[in-house]
C-alpha cells in the first residue's frame, strides 16, 4: 500500500474518531446544564475544561473569546481555525476518504460526504440549539456507521490495520484527556480515590458512552477509584486505555505477521513501555498525585507512539501538510 | 407531453414532429408518457441527488473561491441505432490509428512534413509539440493514444461530424458509467423494454489495453505494475482518476508518491519502495518532471522523462500528443487520414477556415457575424466567438485578435446543432447535444460503445462543457436485432 494511502487512511479514521468523542462531550455538557445549579464560576469552569478535552484551551485563550457557552461552541463546533473543531475534523475526515476512494468500500465516502454536506447545511454563525443537537447525533451516527461499513465489508490487509489503529490511539488519547481533568480537578477539591465525587464520576462515564457498562460491572454506586480502574485498566471496556493500546499492538502485531524486524523495533519498543506501565499502576493504591503523573507520561508515550508509527511506514511528514494536524 | 415543443428548427434527435416520435424512440416514448409532470420531477431531483452523494463532483474555480458542483442530468436519453453506431465505431477506429500514424511519423521520420501535406511551421511552432523530450523514442506497441475522447456533433441533416480530437487527457468516461448507473436506479421501468449494450467488461478492456504497454526494460513483463498519476483531489477530473484507477484495479498515484533511483520509477509504499511499469497519467505533458520541463511543477516527477528514455517505465498518452490534436492540426486530419490510410474520412470535419491563409483570413473577417471563432490552444469552452450570439464589441475584439495572432485562430460555420429534449424547470424544452466517444488502444482499437451525451442545458445555448452550464445524458446504442 502506498505510504500516502496509508498516511491518509490513519487520518481518516482518527478524525472520524475525534469528531464523535467530541460530539458526545459536548453533547453530554449541554445535558447538564440543564440540570445543574451551579454558580456562574463553576460552569465556566466547566466549560474551560470541555475545551481543553475537545481542543486545547491556550489556543482557545488565543482566540480572546468570553467563556459563555454560546462561544465555546461557536469554536469547538464551527470555527474552522480551530483544528479540532467538529466541522474541521469531519472535512478532514472525508478529504482523506476522498483521496483513498479507490481503497475503501464505496458506502464509507458515501457516509462521510453525507455528514459533510449535512454540516454544510447548518448556518455556521447564527445556529440555534437544536440544530446543534441535531449535528452532535448524526456525526455520532456517523461514526457509527462507518465502523459498522469498515467491520462488515473492508479486506482485512494493511487498510484495515491501518484504520483501526488511528481509531484506538485517537480513543486511548481522549480517555487519558478525559481523566487527566478528573485528576486535576480532584487534586484541586482535594478528593482522594477512594472518596465519593458522584457528580464528575457520572459526567466521565458519558463523556466515554461508558455509564451503562459501568453500571454493569460495578453496581450500583459510583466511586471514584471503581471509575478509574475501569477507564485505565479494565481489558472489557472497549474505551479503556489498556484496551485501546492493547488493541494498537495486535494490530500492528498482525500486520508485521508477529515478526520483530528492525524497521519496526522502535515502534514495538515504545508500545511494550507504555503496556509495562499500564500493568504496574495500581489505581486503588495510588494517590491522584500518582495517577496524574501516570496519565501525562501516558501521553507522552501516545505522542512518541505516533511519531514512530509514522516514521516505521513512511507516513507523510505531518509539517508538510496543512491537514495534517495534531491534537497537541 | 411536448406540446409546446418545436422539433422543427433544428435535426431533431427524438422527435418527427410535436405528436410523434422517431422510430427509435417509440418505445421509450411510450414508456414516458405513462409518468405524471410530478414523478418526472421527484425522479429528475433524485438523479441530481445521488450525484451528490455520491460525491461525483468537479470544482469550479473562480478566484480565490472554489466550490464543488455535480454535473447537471438529464434523465432523456441519447439512442444511438444500430446501424447508426456502427459507422461511428468503424469512424472512430479509422480516426485513431490514422492520428496514431501521425504522431509516430511527427516524432521519427516526418515524411508527411517533408511530403508537404502538414505544414512544417504547423508543427515546429505548436507549443505541444516537445521535440526534445519525445522525437526518436522507440515506445511500447508504437501506440501514443491509449485513451482518446472524440467529441462528435450532429448537424442540420443529421449527419455525424468530428468536432473535435482529444488526444491527451480526455476525461469524462466515469460519468458514461455514473450516467447509466444512476438511470438505471432512478427508471428501472425503461430498461425492461429496451435491448441496449451494456457498459460492462469495457473496464476489463481498458485494463488490458493499459498492459499491453510493457515497457522494454521492465522486470516484470507479464505482470506489469500500472498506475494512474493524478495531480490530485483538488484536480477537476479528479473522480474520473478515482474511477478509473479502482474499476482497472491499479493504484491511484499523486507525483509526490512516485520517485525515480538510477532511472527507474518506483512508488513510496508502507514496506519501502515498489518498481513501477506503466504510468497512465493524467497530469500535462509540461508538469510531468520538472528537469525536463516546468521547473516549478509541483505536481511531476523528478527524472520522469529520463526513465521513460531508457524503456524502463511506460507513459501513456505519449508525450507530445497535443500536437496532433490542436484545432489547426483539426483541418489537416481528412488529409492525414487518406495519408497514411489510403481512405475517405468516415466521418467528417466540420468546415474550418484557416486565417493564416490570406483568402479564408479576409472571408472571416467579412463575416464573423455568421462564424464560431476558436483559439487553436483553448479548450472548454473558453476564448471563442459564437458570431450569431455575439455583440459587436465582442466581434470587434475578436477582430483585432485575429489580424494580430491570425495562427492562434480557427474559424468554422455556425452549425446548426442537433437537439432533443431535455426536462428541467418541471418542462420539456429542447437542447443542443453533443457526443464524446471514447476510444481505446493496445494491441487492438476498441470504442466505449456510446459514450458521454453532453447537454447544453441554458436554453438556447451552445455550449455543452460541464464548466460552462452544461450537463450529462445517458447514451443508450441498441443491440443488434433490438430495434
Amino acid at each position: 500500500m502506498l505510504s500516502r494511502v496509508a498516511d491518509s487512511l490513519y487520518w481518516m479514521a482518527k478524525n472520524i474518531e475525534r469528531a464523535e468523542n467530541n460530539s458526545r462531550i459536548i453533547s453530554t455538557r449541554l445535558i447538564n446544564v440543564l440540570e445543574a445549579d451551579d454558580s456562574e464560576v463553576i460552569a465556566n469552569r466547566d466549560w474551560g475544561e470541555i475545551i481543553d478535552i475537545c481542543s486545547s484551551f491556550d489556543d482557545y485563550v488565543a482566540t480572546d473569546y468570553t467563556q459563555n457557552p454560546d462561544t465555546v461552541i461557536q469554536y469547538l463546533a464551527f470555527q474552522l481555525e480551530n483544528p479540532n473543531a467538529l466541522l474541521k475534523s469531519i472535512e478532514v475526515a472525508r478529504e482523506n476518504a476522498k483521496s483513498t476512494r479507490e481503497i475503501i468500500p464505496s458506502e464509507l465516502f458515501e457516509t462521510l460526504n453525507d455528514c459533510y454536506w449535512a454540516s454544510k447545511q447548518v448556518d455556521d454563525k447564527q445556529w440555534n440549539y437544536k440544530d446543534v443537537d441535531q449535528l452532535l447525533k448524526q456525526i455520532i451516527q456517523t461514526s457509527f456507521t462507518t465502523q459498522g461499513i469498515i467491520e462488515s465489508s473492508l479486506t482485512r490487509d494493511d487498510s484495515y490495520a491501518f484504520i483501526q489503529i488511528g481509531k484506538w490511539l485517537e480513543r486511548a488519547e481522549k480517555t487519558s484527556r478525559i481523566l487527566t481533568m478528573m485528576c486535576e480537578k480532584m487534586m484541586e477539591d482535594h478528593v482522594q480515590p477512594t472518596e465519593k465525587f458522584y457528580y464528575e464520576c457520572l459526567r466521565i462515564l458519558q463523556f466515554v458512552n461508558g455509564h451503562e457498562a459501568f453500571l454493569k460491572k460495578y453496581p450500583p454506586s459510583i466511586k471514584s477509584a471503581d471509575v478509574l480502574e475501569f477507564l485505565i485498566v479494565d481489558n472489557s471496556f472497549p474505551r479503556s486505555i489498556l484496551y485501546c493500546i492493547e488493541h494498537v499492538q495486535d494490530e500492528i502485531s498482525t500486520m508485521e505477521d508477529g515478526q520483530v524486524s528492525i524497521y519496526s523495533e522502535a515502534l514495538f519498543t515504545i508500545l511494550e513501555k507504555a503496556t509495562d506501565d499500564l500493568a504496574s499502576i495500581s489505581t486503588h493504591d495510588a494517590t491522584m498525585l500518582e495517577l496524574f503523573d501516570f496519565l501525562q507520561k501516558f501521553q507522552g508515550h501516545c505522542n512518541q507512539i505516533g511519531e514512530i508509527f509514522s516514521k516505521t511506514y513512511y507516513l507523510v511528514d505531518p509539517s508538510l501538510s496543512e491537514s495534517y494536524q495534531n491534537q497537541s | 407531453m411536448f406540446k409546446n415543443y418545436d422539433p422543427s428548427k433544428f435535426y431533431d434527435e427524438m422527435l418527427e414532429s410535436t405528436e410523434k416520435p422517431k422510430n427509435h424512440y417509440k418505445s421509450f416514448y411510450n414508456i414516458l408518457a405513462n409518468f405524471s409532470n410530478h414523478e418526472l420531477y421527484e425522479k429528475h431531483e433524485v438523479a441530481q441527488l445521488s450525484f451528490l452523494r455520491q460525491g461525483i463532483t468537479f470544482t469550479v474555480y473562480s478566484g480565490e473561491q472554489s466550490t464543488e458542483r455535480t454535473m447537471p442530468f438529464d434523465f432523456l436519453p441519447v439512442i444511438i441505432p444500430t446501424d447508426e453506431w456502427s459507422r461511428v465505431e468503424k469512424g472512430m477506429v479509422q480516426r485513431v490509428k490514422a492520428l496514431n500514424l501521425f504522431l509516430e511519423d511527427v516524432y521519427h521520420d516526418q515524411h508527411i512534413l517533408d511530403d508537404g501535406i502538414v505544414p512544417r511551421d504547423l508543427i515546429e511552432n505548436n507549443p505541444y509539440y516537445y521535440q526534445q523530450q519525445a522525437a526518436g523514442i522507440k515506445i511500447p506497441l508504437d501506440n501514443h493514444i491509449f485513451l482518446a475522447g472524440i467529441d462528435l456533433i450532429k448537424d442540420e441533416h443529421g449527419e455525424y461530424r468530428v468536432l473535435e480530437d482529444n488526444l491527451r487527457n480526455p476525461s469524462g468516461l466515469s460519468y458514461v458509467y455514473q450516467n447509466r448507473f444512476v438511470m438505471r436506479r432512478v427508471f428501472p421501468e425503461f430498461f425492461n423494454q429496451h435491448q441496449i449494450r451494456t457498459l460492462e467488461h469495457q473496464m476489463s478492456l481498458l485494463h488490458d489495453s493499459l498492459k499491453s504497454h510493457v515497457p522494454d526494460h521492465s522486470e516484470s513483463p507479464h505482470n506489469p505494475t500500472m498506475v494512474l498519476l493524478t495531480p490530485g483531489q483538488y484536480n477537476s477530473a479528479y473522480y474520473d482518476h478515482v474511477f478509473l484507477a479502482q474499476q482497472m484495479g491499479i493504484e491511484l498515484v499523486e507525483g509526490r508518491d512516485l520517485l525515480v533511483r538510477d532511472d527507474v520509477v518506483y512508488m513510496k509504499t508502507i514496506h519501502g519502495l515498489q518498481r513501477v511499469d506503466i504510468i497512465y497519467r493524467r497530469i500535462d505533458d509540461d508538469y510531468l518532471d520538472p528537469e525536463a520541463f516546468k521547473p516549478e511543477s509541483m505536481l511531476g516527477v523528478n527524472g520522469l522523462l529520463k526513465a521513460y528514455h531508457k524503456k524502463n517505465v511506460a507513459i501513456l498518452n505519449g508525450i507530445g500528443n497535443g500536437v496532433a490534436d490542436d484545432k489547426a492540426i483539426y483541418a489537416y486530419v481528412p488529409a492525414i487520414i487518406k495519408y497514411y490510410l489510403d481512405e475517405e474520412p468516415i466521418l467528417k470535419n466540420v468546415e474550418t477556415y484557416l486565417l493564416e491563409e490570406e483568402q479564408s483570413r479576409n472571408y472571416v473577417l467579412e463575416n464573423l457575424e455568421k462564424l464560431v471563432v476558436k483559439n487553436v490552444g483553448a479548450s472548454g469552452g473558453y476564448d471563442m466567438l459564437i458570431g450569431p450570439h455575439a455583440s459587436e464589441h465582442e466581434i470587434e475584439s475578436f477582430r483585432k485578435k485575429i489580424i494580430e495572432e491570425p495562427h492562434q485562430y480557427i474559424a468554422q460555420p455556425t452549425i446548426k446543432l442537433s437537439r432533443m429534449p431535455a426536462f428541467q424547470n418541471n418542462k420539456f424544452y429542447p437542447c443542443h447535444i453533443d457526443l464524446r466517444v471514447f476510444v481505446m488502444s493496445g494491441e487492438k482499437t476498441k470504442v466505449l460503445p456510446g459514450g458521454l451525451s453532453r447537454v447544453a442545458l441554458k436554453e438556447g445555448s451552445l455550449v455543452v462543457n460541464s464548466s460552462q452550464g452544461g450537463g450529462g445524458k445517458d447514451t443508450w446504442v441498441i443491440k443488434e436485432g433490438g430495434e
